[in-house]
């Protein structure tokens, strides 16, 4: 086992750095994907936090963390920033 | 002929550096390849300003050509063409200005300050009640655009004599790489299991106590201090997935200040002469609302000896296994852990090792017409001196999601502690309110 991690590290390193050059280019946020994760992940762990809860300059912040600490990828947290941001009614779209 | 080349130099460089410099040597190639490569592919992370500038910048090219059209011979104030620019100027300056603003909204560098805070009561067997704890949990925040994030917590709790106990819980940055790898150096919570990385914030943690064994110096190991990748994968079968690959100093073994031996698992800053830490976590989410997940770490444990007047270290095998499952549904709310530390034999220390093991199993109802959450929990911990476990039982309303007060009685068991009124077999009833922020 212990060999088998230590190996198993490196090649997953260089296969990973490797696979940042055929990333695709996904930068256009899909809000209605970002609504189904925000379903399908936020409550897995902790109570819901409305989009109101936060303004959109926190969201922005929030949803970084939220990245790293329940593993999305850079794209699903994109969409779930759209879905909170654009659920964000008028009065309180600070 | 290029790969007898390189056959060579790395002969060469294996001769003058063995082991663990060996080692050292061959994941910093590995981390480099990942930086430069990302390097290479890397994209304008912020369109959304690129656009906002030449939207900014076309506006102004007709806020000109209006100027222009003014100062033209035969223009004549108050026409109905001046009435009309004039109208038009406004108009755009005010969207200019609409723009501007947005502009600033979207400044790629930024800082947030979230945390928590609990306020505990506890009523133990044999002893009198008393508020029992205040913590305070807060979070710093700093980002650069998607590349870059830094956030560090510190844990202030306030101890029985009255000092105030510091404690920097994490501090680590990550750099994103792409969609889906981030480098993270620094203190990061430890990403065997789940509990200690996501759910103990007293605001998430449904009851007011850790489970047994999932606290300092437990059965999981708390933080580390080195470097992991982590991020989400793609998609596969339509199956979402997450990782953690780390590699850390070595955590330390010895006896506490009461006597017990116990697992120093938490990040240091010293590698106490002893081989790293590799470990790492995989996810997945089969269904909506579910996690499973397996982690495991390898390396050395590090025990300060003393022979006559000196002091030195020696090691011991180090082994951690864990499993974590998660599920919501319809309310419901399942969790369940279960972690291991294998501590190897050393004939130099007097110290036996031996399994350091915790579980937990956990479930929850969050109604929807009134804001009450009952839980249930059983927790098992085990190490060579004790053996305990506790059934808790809660109930906890919600003043919003993240305002929360919970009430909760533990039945406490030691089975090798028979003696009336210890304090492993209280049954307690417990309190808190606990705000995240």
């Amino acid at each position: 086992m212990k060999s088998l991690l230590k190996l198993g590290i490196l090649p997953l390193l260089l296969a990973m750095g490797l696979s940042t050059l055929v990333t695709a280019d996904e930068v256009k946020a899909d809000s209605i994907n970002g609504a189904q994760l925000w379903s399908d992940t936020c409550m897995r762990c902790h109570n819901f936090r409305g989009p109101s809860d936060l303004s959109k300059r926190a969201w922005k912040y929030s949803m970084q963390h939220m990245r790293v600490r329940a593993g999305l990828t850079g794209k699903e947290t994109r969409d779930l920033l759209a879905f909170i941001l654009e659920s964000k009614t008028k009065q309180d779209s600070k | 002929m290029y790969h007898s080349h390189w056959a060579y130099f790395l002969k060469k460089l294996e001769n003058r550096v063995e082991g663990e410099h060996m080692r050292c040597i061959i994941v910093g190639i590995a981390l480099s390849s990942v930086v430069v490569s990302t390097l290479l592919s890397s994209q304008d992370s912020a369109p959304e300003v690129k656009k906002l500038r030449q939207e900014v910048d076309e506006l102004r090219e007709m806020i000109s050509k209006l100027q222009r059209q003014k100062k033209a011979p035969g223009y004549r104030k108050g026409s109905d063409a001046d009435i009309s620019i004039n109208s038009e100027l406004a108009r755009l300056n005010e969207t200019v200005a609409e723009l501007r603003s947005e502009l600033e909204g979207n400044a790629k560098s930024g800082f947030l300050l979230t945390g928590y805070t609990s306020f505990d009561w506890t009523d133990a067997q044999g002893e009198d009640n008393e508020f029992s704890g205040v913590k305070f949990a807060p979070i710093f925040h700093y980002q650069y655009g998607q590349l870059f994030q830094f956030e560090g917590e510190l844990e202030l709790i306030l101890k029985e004599d009255g000092e105030t106990e510091t404690e920097l819980e994490y501090a680590a940055g990550t750099l994103f790489l792409n969609d889906y790898m981030g480098l993270q150096m620094g203190k990061f919570l430890s990403p065997i299991g789940q509990y200690v990385q996501n759910l103990h914030p007293s605001w998430i943690n449904k009851l007011p106590s850790n489970p047994l064994g999932f606290g300092h110096d437990g059965a999981a190991p708390t933080s580390n201090v080195g470097i992991a990748l982590r991020g989400g994968l793609p998609k596969v079968f339509d199956t979402r997935s997450n990782y953690v690959l780390f590699v850390s100093n070595a955590p330390t073994f010895g006896v506490a200040d009461d006597g017990d031996v116990v697992v120093g698992a938490s990040g240091k800053t010293t590698a106490n002469d002893v081989s790293k830490t590799f470990g790492g976590r995989f996810a997945i989410n089969p269904v909506s609302g579910m996690e499973v997940g397996i982690s495991s770490a390898t390396g050395k444990i590090a025990e300060k000896i003393t022979v006559g007047t000196d002091t030195y270290n020696i090691s011991r095998d180090y082994d951690v296994y864990g499993f974590d499952a998660m599920y919501n549904v319809n309310g419901f709310d399942f969790k369940a852990e279960h972690i291991e530390q294998h501590i190897g034999e050393n004939s130099a220390s007097t110290l036996t090792g031996g399994k350091w093991r915790a579980w937990y199993a956990q479930a929850s109802y969050q109604f929807t017409s009134f804001k009450f959450e009952p839980v249930l929990r059983y927790s098992d911990y085990h190490n060579p001196e004790q053996e305990r476990n506790q059934w808790a039982v809660g109930l906890n309303y919600l003043f919003a999601n993240n305002v929360i007060a919970k009430l909760a009685y533990e039945y406490n068991t030691d089975e090798d502690d028979d003696t009336v009124n210890s304090n492993a077999n209280n049954n307690r009833v417990l309190a808190q309110f606990a705000f995240g922020f």
